[in-house]
């Protein structure tokens, strides 16, 4: 007999193939992609006839025709035999659409054991199904399980391991009957499910369609709809962001302060120092910053998922979703992107298609997210006044105007001539199991950490070190954060010129600097726009050093302070409807100043420096250009390099030419700029469709996957 | 007598039966039948009041879909 080593579980979406999953698996689990594709493989193993067996999750698929990405990746990985046995989980309540994928599974393979999951909503759905004869008729073992119950799951491995004795012969042939067609194969189901299934009761007045008819209802879906999305909101972002400031610090007492202590300790020499400490330990706090948004979010989505009003948000947001190009699905990435982009791009996997998926990612940045409002609150506080309001609110209707563009301009280029469409199943509510919901977040979160946290490390890594190493008189030093003298000060001066278009002189370039920081966290350019104007004040003989914090490593302090910081926090999240923060915005300045930690003579340094043209043109740059090095990584995470390397050089062109249109339009007056401006759109333009172009060349290069022949 | 019409145009409170794929709108239709809509499958409006996308129900189970892609499936009304 041919011994199983490793298991796939198919089935449809929502037939608890993942509960099954996680309740056979338990701990032992493993997220990460399918080779070469963006689609999410999740992995574990279980104890199965005395040996340890691998187990994969295979995405949701409800046929294993090449439509879909993760219905691509099911065919391969089920025709490609490298996977003993095929667990197929078939939704009870929901009996003839999941047996289509069993008449695909059939074609293909004959190791198939099926598990008739939910057997219990079944029952009390008033659905009665003959387990033996839904065996004979499918010629294939069943087992019926209630995947949430571990008792039943355990129950269920016993059966599995005696159904494996009377498989047919692992390397026996898939049968010489026809391929059918989609027909043909429905109408064999409807045989088979009106000998085995009786419905005894009507369900038009289930628990679930009573539901329904109040959340979708004409009047009340809109308000219902809105106030779940708040919830969202509220959990994912503003509940993940009180735990923010507490990841940052104890993030950087234990990736920075720590081992910068210690090193200093063995004496090490100063470039070991802050490569190790100051680079490394800095990536690693930044990543632990996105740790509480990120589980936080996907806590919210699981939730939202589980409860199985995911889908109906999806049809209620659809009607405006549908305008912009995207299925309804997309509205909460869209929405969380207010808080913080790196949850929202990664609650773009939700969406079924990769067009979708891809698109949505492409205009999550442009909304403007959390970290990008205390640069508004900077700049308006110092130059806009009473108009600060109004100045804030034009940037957010800018970002959501720039997003719907960048749909539009995608959806005619890049992803050019696949449609968007919106098919969609509605299960059955019920009760979000937490403890699943937990781990399922954990696990992802787990994956973002290991797999964008490599990226954002490297990239921080490489920054700050350019932030740190200095050179002045012919000598090379370190700890030049901020400060004229450092490499980054000279690539950012250099650099400057290409700014001057959107009015930032060659005077400002402590502006242009502060946009190198800025790939660090948005609010960085705060901090760097701050200390350089500072330093810029002071003549050169007696530049001061900057301002080294307090020596000595006060691990005890940190912690309290991490520990208070989440205290206010939650205060705060229970008090406050603010939920963007936009109370920031306010035209005293000293208030702002004190809230984002910048000195109250910066103001008069923007001011001087800046006009109000020319700072809102700076703040429309902020706002759409590279997107901050944690998006990238996530972004990098679900698209992979390349589309990331796409998205970050399309918004960075983007922000520069729409800054510099609004600048010369509005005050500048340069007829060349105006123009460049102007070519440059096109030229972005022509960019994403020669890249599209390519890209539909390349599908049709790529050979199709190995199809096992059903006739031999 | 019994004129086909398209999914989109399906009534409340009545029942119908798929037909087949509506010829003049058929790009989406390859999808739907492979989810349960063909030939001979009853099929109604579920009892919500959304019109686009609509919800209807078929195979015990409840399917949303947007207008325009319901086009492209004609059923007949029983």
């Amino acid at each position: 007999m041919h011994k199983i080593e490793r298991i796939a579980i198919a089935g449809v979406p929502n037939s608890g193939k993942t509960t099954l999953f996680n309740n056979l698996t338990g701990a032992r689990q493993k997220v990460g992609n399918w080779p070469g594709v963006t689609v999410e493989k999740i992995e574990g193993s279980f104890p199965l006839q005395d040996i340890t067996v691998e187990l994969v999750d295979l995405p949701g698929t409800y046929n294993l025709s090449p439509d879909t990405e993760d219905q691509k990746v099911a065919e391969r990985v089920i025709s490609g035999g490298e996977y003993d046995l095929i667990i197929n989980v078939i939704d009870a309540t929901n009996l003839s659409r999941n047996l289509f994928l069993t008449m695909d599974l059939k074609e293909r393979t004959h190791q198939i054991i099926v598990l008739l999951n939910m057997t219990d909503v079944a029952e009390k759905e008033g659905i009665k199904i003959d387990i033996e004869r839904l065996s004979t008729d499918l010629d294939l073992p069943v087992i019926p399980i209630v995947a949430v119950d571990k008792t039943s799951v355990k129950k269920a491995v016993e059966q599995i391991e005696h159904a494996i004795e009377h498989l047919p012969p692992y390397d026996s042939p898939v049968s010489n009957r026809e391929v059918m067609d989609t027909a043909g194969k429905y109408s064999h189901i409807d045989e088979i499910y009106s000998r085995v299934a009786q419905e005894i009761k009507d369900r038009s007045t289930n628990f679930t369609n009573k539901v329904d008819n109040i959340v979708m209802n004409r009047f009340a879906a809109i308000p219902i709809f809105l106030v779940s999305m708040f919830i969202t909101f509220w959990f994912a972002i503003g509940l993940g962001s009180v735990f923010i400031d507490f990841f940052d610090i104890i993030g950087g007492l234990i990736f920075v302060d720590i081992p910068e202590a210690l090193l200093e300790a063995v004496s090490s020499p100063e470039w070991l120092t802050v490569m190790i400490a100051g680079g490394i330990g800095v990536g690693c706090q930044t990543v632990a910053t996105f740790v509480p948004v990120v589980f936080f979010m996907f806590l919210a989505l699981g939730i939202l998922e589980d409860l199985g009003y995911m889908a109906r948000v999806g049809v209620v947001a659809d009607r405006f979703m549908r305008k912009i190009g995207l299925p309804g699905s997309a509205f909460i990435p869209m929405i969380v992107g207010f808080g913080c982009t790196v949850p929202a791009v990664m609650a773009a996997r939700t969406l079924t298609t990769k067009r979708d998926r891809f698109m949505t990612i492409f205009m999550a940045p442009f909304m403007s997210c959390g970290a990008r409002l205390p640069v508004y609150a900077l700049f308006c506080a110092a130059l806009f006044g009473a108009y600060s309001g109004l100045a804030v609110f034009l940037i957010y209707l800018v970002g959501l105007f720039m997003a719907i563009l960048t749909g539009y301009c995608l959806k005619n280029t890049l992803f050019k001539g696949t449609s968007s469409n919106f098919v969609m199943d509605l299960p059955l509510y019920h009760t979000p199991r937490i403890g699943a919901v937990f781990k399922s977040a954990w696990l992802r979160l787990r994956s973002f950490i290991k797999r964008a946290g490599v990226i954002v490390v490297a990239a921080v890594f490489v920054l700050s070190v350019l932030n740190s190493i200095g050179y002045k008189n012919g000598e090379y030093s370190f700890g030049n954060e901020n400060s004229k003298s450092s490499i980054l000060a000279y690539v950012g001066k250099a650099i400057g010129p290409v700014f001057k278009p959107m009015g930032i002189s060659k005077e400002n370039w402590p502006a242009s600097v502060a946009l190198f920081t800025g790939l660090f966290a948005k609010e960085a350019i705060v901090g760097t726009v701050n200390a350089l104007y500072a330093t810029n004040d002071i003549s050169e003989n007696q530049e001061v050093a900057v301002e080294k914090e307090a020596g000595g490593l006060e691990i005890g302090g940190a912690i309290t302070e991490a520990f208070t910081t989440v205290g206010e926090g939650l205060v705060g999240v229970f008090s406050s409807f603010d939920l963007l923060g936009l109370g920031l915005i306010s035209e005293d300045q000293a208030t702002v100043s004190d809230e984002i930690g910048a000195d109250t003579s910066v103001y008069q340094h923007i001011a001087a420096n800046f006009t109000v043209f020319s700072a809102f043109a700076y703040l429309l740059f902020v706002l759409m250009y590279f997107p901050c090095l944690a998006v990238v990584g996530a972004a990098r995470q679900e698209m992979g390099g390349y589309y990331a390397g796409v998205m970050v050089v399309y918004s960075t062109l983007l922000a520069w030419s729409v800054a510099t249109f609004f600048y010369q339009v509005a005050e500048g007056h340069n007829l060349f700029y105006i123009m460049l401006s102007l070519v440059m759109f096109t030229g972005i333009y022509g960019w994403l469709h020669l890249l599209g172009k390519q890209e539909k060349s390349k599908v049709t290069l790529v050979a199709p996957p190995p199809v096992i022949k059903s006739c031999m | 007598m019994n004129k086909n019409i398209t999914l989109a145009n399906i009534k409340n409170g009545r029942s119908y039966e798929v037909e087949g794929f509506n010829p003049g709108n058929s790009a989406y239709a390859e999808k739907l039948s492979k989810m349960g809509f063909v030939k001979g499958t009853p099929v109604e409006l579920a009892q919500v009041k959304i019109t686009d996308p609509i919800v209807v129900q078929i195979r015990g189970s409840r399917i949303a879909l947007r207008k325009n892609e319901a086009k492209g499936i004609l059923v007949k009304e029983l």
